[in-house]
């Protein structure tokens, strides 16, 4: 036994003075109320009866003391913090990682709310398990992992850091959290690594490898969940008709991850959350589907219109059916923004090119001659998006995104060397945007340009004799496209790659990529491109939460682990002539994991080949603090005394 | 002028009361031929005699009938003052006598209804005083008065000699004791706790108690034994005993205890 608070002689001076006290109080004689009474001679009796038993009277009174001075010598001993030798020196250290990743939501926990708030119920007996040398950490695992405070052995402190743990709608990331534990753990005794969680949290690998234990830490593992029944939509992409943007396509795919047929309604709604948080949208589809167990059902909607903006997918169980996981029934995608483009066309005619540029209602083209240009437009600064020269090369560059078809003199962005003869795309960037769904390769040029890039400038195409004939860059902050040649030499514009080719190019320039991606995952890290001067950009959440993020190269950053649609703004106010719209960005993010789905808890969890154990040495009420027995049985022996002196037995 | 009530003395009377046999120098009027005819004895014929009954009030003045806000005291005035009405309605001659361990005060014995007023203020000047000592009291007033008669004793008979003695004298010699003990409810249940001094109003005994409920039960027991030791003695003594509590309404008491009693006609 050790005293870990006051030392011995101190406590046995205080139980000195507190019993010498206690001791001059019983033997002080009680000043006695005096009453008359009309005839004394009844009570004689009553008296002799007491006079008889006045020696035990005494005696109990002795009694009475003796449970005042027990009592104080528990609490002076309480003084001095007593604990056993043993578990002063082997007091556990734990790191308790808490899944609060999207399959936690799960609601097959009756009567707690979800897996995550039965977790933190169960985390909650740890705490109050604890023996009195323990210390925990308690940290949150979803996309990346938090510790939510110190190591402490404070259990009201641990108990609302246990509070703060809130569910998200990423995916586990196990092999980082377990890292934290590890490394939290390293160089301290009895280490213990309790997970708590549902289970579903894949092998412990990451780039690093497979994350390794070391002997000295006991892993525990606290299963929570019981449900297998879930049905969740695991893909959702919308994307615009290149030709008709008015109009889009959706693919999504709902997956049963339960081992029983399941029937489920698959409704799509445009435009949700327009008119506020519950807006639920303009209804586009309503499906019944039956999914197999296990079964992963894709479904395309083609040709569908309606939607300004944004489109909501959400599932939900019919009759007989269950829906385990409510976090993976609705997905959010937003189309890419139908945005007019101001083309400017300089031409001294060129029928093709006009009525490629006709193929796209969302472009608003001006027509003008390379004189007029010169004298008129170049000198006003009119602004657009795109310019197209045709066969002409202005001295000046403008200022916008620009096409060169058949570039010549200094003004040329890129340097026109020697004519060819024949040329023709023998080798073809078929990855880059501009040149994507074309085929060019049998493309018959009659004469053109080679085409001389600089440093950090991208050939797109080139003919295997005459060399780059198809270039794209970047001079100061507008892209542009070269083509070596003129397309009327060429019977490029009786190809459907010629709009395609000019389309793309403009789409290019304007960010307009049918390669849009219509929501993110959460648990990702995510690069949204946002004009900004400030490095920081304003994020408004789902929940209208709103946050300052870091802006890096032009894009935000931001771990996302939340479903829904966010905004996006430029931490700066707007520039004059620029509308607040401008320096907005929208974007979804949903969760569509099919490993997230499958909501069936791991009955075991094995980490680097070893399985973890059970969670053992916590029972509520057996601290080890005897501090807390002696003032307990203070407490009791006060009860007692006050109950006896009440009913007059010990007085 | 002759009172309602008889006596048990026989003598001239109207109403026939026994025989006698005949001794020289009686009054010959009173020869019962009849009998002589019939018996051939000489009877002399025996008449109730009707005389003014003398009725005592023996008042207990003592400090425990002062005890609280002396309700008992109030309550035997006026008992005393009631009887001592009816008494004088009745042409009896009454006598009231204050006591305590002696005879404290005295109102000499009157007649007739028109001296109630003497009566009341008689009564409304006596105050508790002193200890109760009924024996002796009463042994100087039967020294007082010869004349026996009624002695009704208003009395808590809270006498520490044993409220026996006093009532023994009173039948010793000759007189008629009417016992009214006055009691009060609440003194069997005293509102005591903790830890007390308790000291006797009269003695000034000082005892100290540590009063607990059950303590309290036990005085109870211990205070109904007591009244129920007077009932007894008195019923064996063929003494007439009227429990009169205080909180009973006073009328009530007059009229129906005192009627069943056969105080009252």
């Amino acid at each position: 036994m050790i005293l870990a608070g006051l030392p011995f002689a101190t406590i046995a001076a205080i139980f000195g003075a507190a019993a010498a006290f206690a001791t001059a109080l019983y033997i002080l004689k009680l000043r006695r109320r005096t009453v008359a009474v009309p005839f004394s001679k009844l009570w004689e009796k009553i008296l002799r009866d007491k006079e008889a038993t006045s020696l035990f009277s005494r005696l109990k009174r002795l009694l009475s003391l003796l449970v005042q001075l027990a009592l104080l010598a528990l609490l002076a001993f309480a003084l001095g913090d007593p604990r056993a030798a043993a578990t002063l020196i082997k007091g556990r250290n734990l790191v308790v990682i808490v899944d609060a990743s999207a399959s936690m939501q799960a609601t097959d926990v009756a009567p707690a709310k979800n897996r995550l708030e039965a977790a933190k119920d169960e985390v909650k007996k740890i705490i109050r398990g604890l023996g009195g040398s323990d210390r925990m950490l308690i940290a949150q695992m979803d996309a990346a992992v938090t510790p939510l405070g110190p190591t402490s052995s404070d259990t009201s402190e641990l108990e609302r850091a246990l509070d703060t743990i809130k569910a998200t709608d990423a995916r586990a990331d196990f092999p980082r959290a377990l890292r934290f534990a590890t490394d939290s753990l390293r160089g301290v005794e009895n280490a213990e690594i309790v997970i708590v969680s549902d289970g579903r949290l894949g092998e412990a690998v990451d780039s690093a490898g497979k994350v390794k234990l070391g002997d000295d830490v006991k892993l525990s593992y606290l299963p929570i969940g019981r449900g297998v029944r879930n049905v969740g939509i695991t893909a959702f992409s919308v994307r615009r008709y290149p030709l008709d943007k008015s109009r889009y396509e959706v693919m999504l795919e709902v997956t049963n991850t339960g081992p029983e047929v399941e029937d489920v309604e698959l409704s799509l709604f445009a435009d949700p959350q327009k008119g506020g948080p519950d807006d639920k949208g303009v209804l586009v589809d309503l499906t019944k589907l039956r999914l197999k167990p296990g079964e992963r059902l894709p479904r395309f909607y083609p040709n569908l219109s309606g939607a300004s903006r944004a489109l909501q997918a959400s599932i939900a169980p019919l009759e007989g059916s269950q829906d385990t996981l409510p976090a993976d029934d609705k997905a959010y995608a937003l189309l890419p923004e139908r945005r007019r483009a101001k083309v400017l066309v300089v031409t001294p005619g060129n029928t093709y090119l006009e009525a490629a540029l006709l193929l796209d209602e969302y472009l608003d083209v001006q027509l003008v001659g390379p004189r007029e240009y010169v004298e008129k437009i170049a000198p006003s600064q009119q602004k657009n998006d795109v310019v197209i020269f045709d066969g002409v090369t202005p001295a000046d560059p403008p200022r916008a995104h620009a096409i060169y078809l058949d570039p010549r003199g200094p003004g040329s962005p890129v340097a026109v060397e020697a004519e060819i003869k024949t040329p023709g795309f023998d080798k073809i960037e078929r990855k880059h945007p501009i040149v994507r769904w074309t085929a060019l390769d049998d493309v018959n040029i009659s004469k053109g340009h080679r085409l001389k890039p600089q440093p950090g400038d991208k050939v797109v195409g080139s003919s295997d004799g005459g060399g780059p004939i198809l270039v794209t860059g970047q001079r100061g902050t507008n892209k542009f496209v070269a083509l070596g040649f003129d397309p009327r030499d060429s019977d490029l514009p009786l190809r459907v790659a010629w709009p395609l080719l000019l389309l793309n190019s403009i789409n290019f320039f304007t960010d307009e990529d049918s390669q849009y991606i219509s929501s993110f995952r959460t648990g990702d890290v995510w690069r949204v491109p946002v004009v900004t001067q400030s490095g920081q950009a304003k994020l408004k959440m789902p929940t209208s939460a709103e946050a300052m993020i870091p802006v890096h190269e032009g894009r935000a950053v931001y771990l996302g682990q939340h479903a829904g649609f966010y905004e996006l703004a430029g931490g700066d106010a707007p520039a004059e002539g620029q509308s607040d719209a401008a320096t907005k960005t929208a974007f979804a993010a949903n969760l569509l994991d099919a490993d997230e789905s499958a909501v069936e808890p791991a009955k075991e969890l094995v980490v680097d080949g070893k399985k973890a154990g059970t969670l053992s040495g916590f029972q509520i009420g057996v601290r080890r603090e005897i501090w807390i027995y002696l003032l307990l049985a203070a407490v009791i022996l006060t009860a007692i005394e006050w109950i006896t002196y009440h009913r007059r037995i010990t007085v | 002028m002759r009172a309602e009530r008889r006596t048990k003395k026989s003598g001239s009377g109207v109403e026939f009361a026994d025989h006698r046999d005949y001794q020289p120098g009686d009054d010959f009027r009173y020869l019962d031929w009849n009998v002589y005819q019939r018996f051939d004895r000489l009877l002399l014929r025996l008449y109730e005699e009707e005389e003014d009954l003398a009725i005592y009030f023996i008042v207990d003045c003592s400090a425990s009938m002062g005890f609280g806000d002396a309700k008992k005291l109030r309550y035997a005035k006026r008992v005393a003052a009631a009887l001592a009405y009816v008494g004088l309605a009745n042409l009896d001659r009454v006598s009231i006598v204050s006591t305590s361990d002696q005879v404290e005060g005295r109102m000499p014995a009157t007649r007739g209804k028109a001296r109630i007023f003497k009566v009341f203020r008689f009564l409304t000047a006596l105050a508790p005083v002193g200890q109760t000592d009924l024996e002796d009291a009463l042994k100087t007033f039967v020294a007082q008065n010869k004349r026996k008669g009624l002695v009704v004793l208003a009395s808590d008979l809270y006498d520490p000699h044993g409220f026996e003695r006093g009532i023994n004298v009173l039948r010793y010699n000759k007189f008629d004791p009417f016992v009214v003990h006055i009691v009060d409810e609440a003194e069997a249940k005293p509102k005591l706790a903790g830890d007390v001094l308790l000291y006797d109003c009269e003695t000034g005994d000082e005892r100290e108690v540590t009063v607990t409920a059950k303590v309290l039960e036990r005085f109870e027991v211990v205070y109904r034994k007591y009244l129920d030791d007077i009932d007894r003695f008195c019923t064996s003594k063929q003494v007439p005993y009227i429990r009169a509590d205080v909180s009973q309404p006073f009328d009530e008491l007059i009229l129906r205890v005192f009627r069943r009693g056969g105080f009252l006609r």
